[in-house]
């Protein structure tokens, strides 16, 4: 067993980058990485033997326990057709020989099976160090950083200038080059406080000597320290640091000898909203609040720092100094807005641009409004619409853009407004991500859920589609947003289907606006309407593949394909039941006959009714009977959203369907018999085609033992 | 902690970089936003000439002016620029040791790069890199200039700003850039402040709107006839003052949002020709640094 280990020095590589998640830069290394370790063979469990980790200036891997040599493999090497290799009586030609020389084989290594002559060819398996020279370098090139530069002659990108690689295998180096730079066995300490060059043997060698020159490797030891200390410097003053888990993944990645610091802001600061004083500090400055015990914001936080201690008190001196100079600037915003109500804004709305083509935010705010009557008939949630888009024009928003909504929501509270319109403005924007929280109220959740799909109309209208990478308007979070809140069954459910809303916003941009002019036509409603529609199916099924429902592209496929567009709830109740279902017995039958008759009725009008005078024998009799009856049962149990009982139900109807199989002729030369029989299956067919296209499930059938 | 006035930060910036290989430049004599806009950083990052220059670079913003009320904020700042091109493996080290030449121990304070990129729009540039944060606070932009004028850069230019006033009076430990020392017995604050109110009233309060988008169509005008006469620094020289007078107007809020996106647009053509001319002129002189640095 060989151990190898891997550093890559660069420049400080941002920190949103470093973190390891699904689908990451890192995670991809990973993966590569046991790709590798998979085609070497010999482990049982490849993901034990990559370790993986990081600091803003580098980039570790240690393989611990990896087979010497790869495994040596078989080959077969086709040749010539048997018939061109050996003449009529059986004797090697000359094509055979050619062939066997060109391969440097001899006859005893001919395969004697096939239409072809074949070698068989043993490969040995190369040594690890000849693998890993030539993968690590492929690897480490080839990964997709979110934002890659040049530097120097510009002659390669990256994510950063690199400045040295170490590569060691068992204690030796091996040498490899990437982008041009030459591995050696020295790296250097921390930046400032020990910048010298250190000579490495292994990575147990390297970490203890790292830490000694003030460099803590593991990204986790780095958030365990910091933590630990951040408890420590809360507590002495009674408090505790807020919970923030953003923060807390980045100060792991934005040193390599983690420290933390407790400053002061001044007292008089705390009269300004909590909201804008904790987004200074987190967004702007990376400092976590402390809080009393039972919650309340202090004037002391948190700072990380690259260094274990502050000897002279420097990096708190300095983290005070800026952090009261930004609020001295927000009190100034804050004081500045509140001498003007929200209301009062609307002729500054008249002059906020919301899209060259697509008019002000005082017109955008009046669709908004007309669609939040429609969707609620609530005169408190217009309200909250009328006042969502104030906040726009207020210094505070103007100079924290991140903070949109909430200001609008903090200053409606403090104007004395019910709280179902502050929380409504203040929540408007929700969610921003599969993981962030829904509007607090209904109320809210259509606002938030209106706005959306006015915005979304829009740019569709002037086609500024999203197109591959590029969604400049954010519309694939705004429709993701807004098919969460549809999905959502609590206190907040919005009822109403993604075609209902779609057709509702088109709508909108119809109505005369507050300047008396429409809007101008753009686009053609219908081909906008479609457009949309496959917009929303898309971003429904990456919804419901994530993890938080986590069904399978078949399920949702077989679902959707039976109609999605009207609710959502229902797409997911019947989701639910072809997910249930399927690993049942009863399955195969089902989706055997969904198969069957979608076979033989492919391309055929299903329009077409079965006339009882024109069954001619007794299964088919017997089928349209069944038919019937069970259609009907079906009928009210999906009526009643228990999709699950009523695909069992179809299954019952499976052996008499098979029995049709087997005796009755469907594809008859009487044209008035053939139209009955395939008018039959239809029904049948019919009755689960409702629920999902079965059809579109992919079975294992080796996983139903009967 | 070093105690330095504001003019002993220049010297020990200008002398550090000069002995690191810079010719020091002198400021533009037109008014600019940023050091960025010196034809010694803007169309110097050009094509394959190397080039290395220091430089003091008086910076306008007149939305930044603050009357000279707010002790951080001034509507007018000095910058020191520096351009490293092609960008040395060693310009993180090289920015550090310039710190260690204004007297900072860096064992005793906090040092980080985080990520900040930058952009600017009316140049058709942008550039990876980071803040530098010294104890918390944002000393210095560190940029590696990807594109300029809509053109991809090689070799790449490495650009360290430092923001003057704030790194001196963060050393010293005051509250307020006014009250910072500028040498030589005299106040920043004494010096300035009569400045900074003046043209914060003046950009707010008295500039002619009027004569300002005249003075804009003129000067594009102007602009457009220097280029076609294939005269490139004139042309750009008009291109900055183009965009000091939209920076007026925009302070002035005679720019709304419709107007402004067109008028960026104008300042943006301007840019992206004269950056394109200026690479097109120099390869036709034979890229004469290219020669010097090689003979």
């Amino acid at each position: 067993m060989a151990e190898y280990f891997f550093e890559l020095l660069t420049e400080e590589i941002p920190a949103w980058m470093l973190r390891i998640y699904y689908g990451s830069v890192l995670d991809k290394l990973k993966e590569h990485l046991q790709m590798m370790l998979l085609q070497v063979g010999g482990l049982s469990d490849v993901s034990k033997h990559v370790i993986v980790t990081s600091t803003p200036r580098r980039i570790v891997i240690f393989l611990p326990q990896i087979p010497n040599q790869e495994l040596d493999q078989e080959h077969k090497v086709k040749g010539p057709p048997r018939k061109v290799a050996y003449d009529t009586s059986g004797n090697p030609t000359l094509a055979l020989s050619g062939f066997l020389k060109k391969n440097s084989a001899e006859t005893k290594d001919i395969i004697n099976d096939g239409e072809y002559v074949q070698l068989r060819r043993k490969v040995s398996g190369r040594t690890i160090d000849e693998i890993l020279r030539e993968r690590i370098p492929q690897i480490i090139e080839s990964l997709r950083w979110p934002k890659m530069m040049r530097w120097g002659r510009g002659e390669h990108s990256y994510i950063r200038p690199i400045h040295s690689i170490v590569s060691v295998l068992d204690g030796a180096h091996l040498p490899i080059t990437i982008f041009g730079v030459a591995s050696a066995t020295t790296t250097v300490g921390h930046r400032t406080l020990a910048p010298q060059k250190i000579e490495v043997t292994s990575y147990n060698d390297y970490v203890t000597k790292l830490e000694l020159a003030r460099v803590i490797i593991d990204a986790d030891r780095r958030g365990e320290v910091m933590a630990k200390r951040a408890q420590i410097l809360s507590h002495e003053i009674g408090g505790t640091p807020s919970v923030d888990a953003a923060i807390w993944s980045q100060w792991q990645y934005l040193t390599e000898y983690p420290g933390v610091l407790r400053a002061e802001f001044e007292r008089d600061y705390l009269a300004l909203p909590e909201e804008v004083l904790v987004m200074v500090m987190r967004v702007h400055q990376k400092q976590l609040p402390i809080r009393t015990i039972d919650g309340k914001l202090t004037n002391s936080f948190l700072a990380v720092l690259d260094n274990d201690a502050d000897p002279d008190g420097n990096a708190a001196y300095g983290n005070s100094f800026v952090t009261n100079a930004r609020f001295a600037d927000a009190k100034f915003f804050y004081e500045t807005d509140r001498k003007r109500t929200l209301e009062s804004r609307a002729d500054q709305l008249a002059h906020l641009q919301f899209q060259e083509k697509l008019g002000n935010y005082l017109d955008k705010t009046e669709r908004v409004m007309w669609l939040v009557d429609r969707l609620s008939g609530d005169s408190e949630a217009v309200r909250a619409a009328e006042l969502s888009k104030m906040d726009l024009v207020t210094e505070m928003v103007k100079e924290f853009t991140e903070l949109q909504g909430r200001v609008g929501g903090i200053y409606a509270r403090e104007e004395g407004l019910a709280e179902k319109i502050w929380q409504s403005i203040y929540d408007q924007y929700l969610p921003q991500s599969t993981d962030d929280a829904l509007p607090r109220s209904q109320t809210g959740a259509i606002l938030s859920v209106a706005d959306k799909i006015d915005s979304i109309a829009g740019f569709f209208r002037i086609d500024l589609k999203p197109t591959g990478s590029k969604d400049p308007f954010a519309l694939r979070r705004a429709a993701q947003g807004i098919v969460q809140i549809l999905l959502n069954r609590d206190k907040r459910e919005v009822k109403v289907g993604i075609d209902g809303l779609i057709d509702l916003a088109l709508a909108a941009w119809k109505l005369e606006t507050n300047i008396g002019k429409p809007m101008p036509e753009f686009a053609d409603d219908a081909s906008v309407r479609s457009d949309l529609l496959a917009f929303f199916a898309e971003r429904v099924r990456t919804l419901l593949e994530a993890p938080a429902y986590g069904f399978a592209y078949d399920e949702i496929a077989a679902a959707m394909e039976a109609g999605w567009a009207s609710s959502l709830t229902d797409l997911v109740d019947r989701i639910t039941a072809v997910k249930a279902m399927r690993n049942e017995p009863d399955f195969l039958s089902i989706l055997d006959s969904a198969k069957r008759i979608a076979n033989i009725t492919s391309g055929q009008e299903s329009s077409a009714r079965i006339d009882p005078s024109k069954l001619e024998s007794d299964v088919e009799k017997r089928l349209a009977d069944l038919a019937a009856h069970v259609g009907e049962q079906i009928g009210e149990m999906i009526a009643e959203r228990n999709y699950k009982r009523a695909l069992e139900t179809f299954a019952a109807m499976a052996p008499e369907l098979e029995t049709f199989f087997d005796e009755v002729m469907v594809m008859v030369e009487d044209e008035a018999v053939r139209r009955n029989r395939m008018a039959l299956l239809h029904t049948v067919g019919n009755a689960v085609m409702k629920i999902a296209d079965v059809t579109k499930i992919v079975v294992d059938r080796r996983e139903y033992r009967p | 902690m070093p105690r330095l006035s504001f003019q002993d930060l220049i010297l020990r910036l200008q002398n550090f970089w000069a002995e690191r290989g810079c010719m020091i430049e002198t400021p533009l004599d037109v008014s600019v936003g940023a050091g960025t806009m010196h034809p010694a950083t803007f169309l110097r990052v050009l094509g394959p000439e190397p080039w290395n220059v220091g430089y003091v670079q008086p910076s306008r913003r007149p939305a930044d002016g603050r009357y000279g009320d707010n002790p951080f904020r001034l509507g007018k700042h000095y910058q020191f620029q520096v351009i490293l091109k092609p960008s040395p493996l060693d310009v993180q080290e090289l920015y550090l040791d310039s710190l260690r030449a204004i007297g900072l121990d860096l064992t005793r304070h906090d040092i980080r790069f985080e990520e900040d990129n930058w952009e600017a729009p009316t140049l058709g540039a942008w550039g990876v890199g980071w803040q530098i944060l010294l104890d918390g606070m944002e000393i210095s932009q560190f940029t590696y200039f990807q594109q300029a004028g809509g053109i991809d850069l090689a070799p790449i230019s490495a650009e360290l700003t430092y923001g003057l006033e704030r790194i001196t009076m963060f050393l010293a430990r005051q509250s307020s850039i006014y009250d910072i020392e500028w040498g030589a017995g005299f106040g920043y604050g004494p010096v300035r402040k009569q400045e900074e109110y003046e043209f914060s009233k003046y950009y707010f309060e008295i500039a002619n709107i009027t004569t300002h988008w005249q003075l804009f169509d003129l000067y594009e005008r102007e602009a457009r006839l220097c280029l076609d006469e294939k005269l490139v620094l004139p042309a750009y020289e008009w291109t900055l003052k183009c965009s000091h007078v939209f920076n007026t107007l925009d302070a002035r809020g005679a720019v709304s949002v419709t107007e402004r996106v067109g008028v960026m647009k104008r300042v943006r053509d301007l840019a992206v020709a004269c950056a394109h001319q200026y690479l097109a002129s120099r390869e036709a002189l034979g890229f004469p640094l290219l020669k010097a640095s090689n003979g």
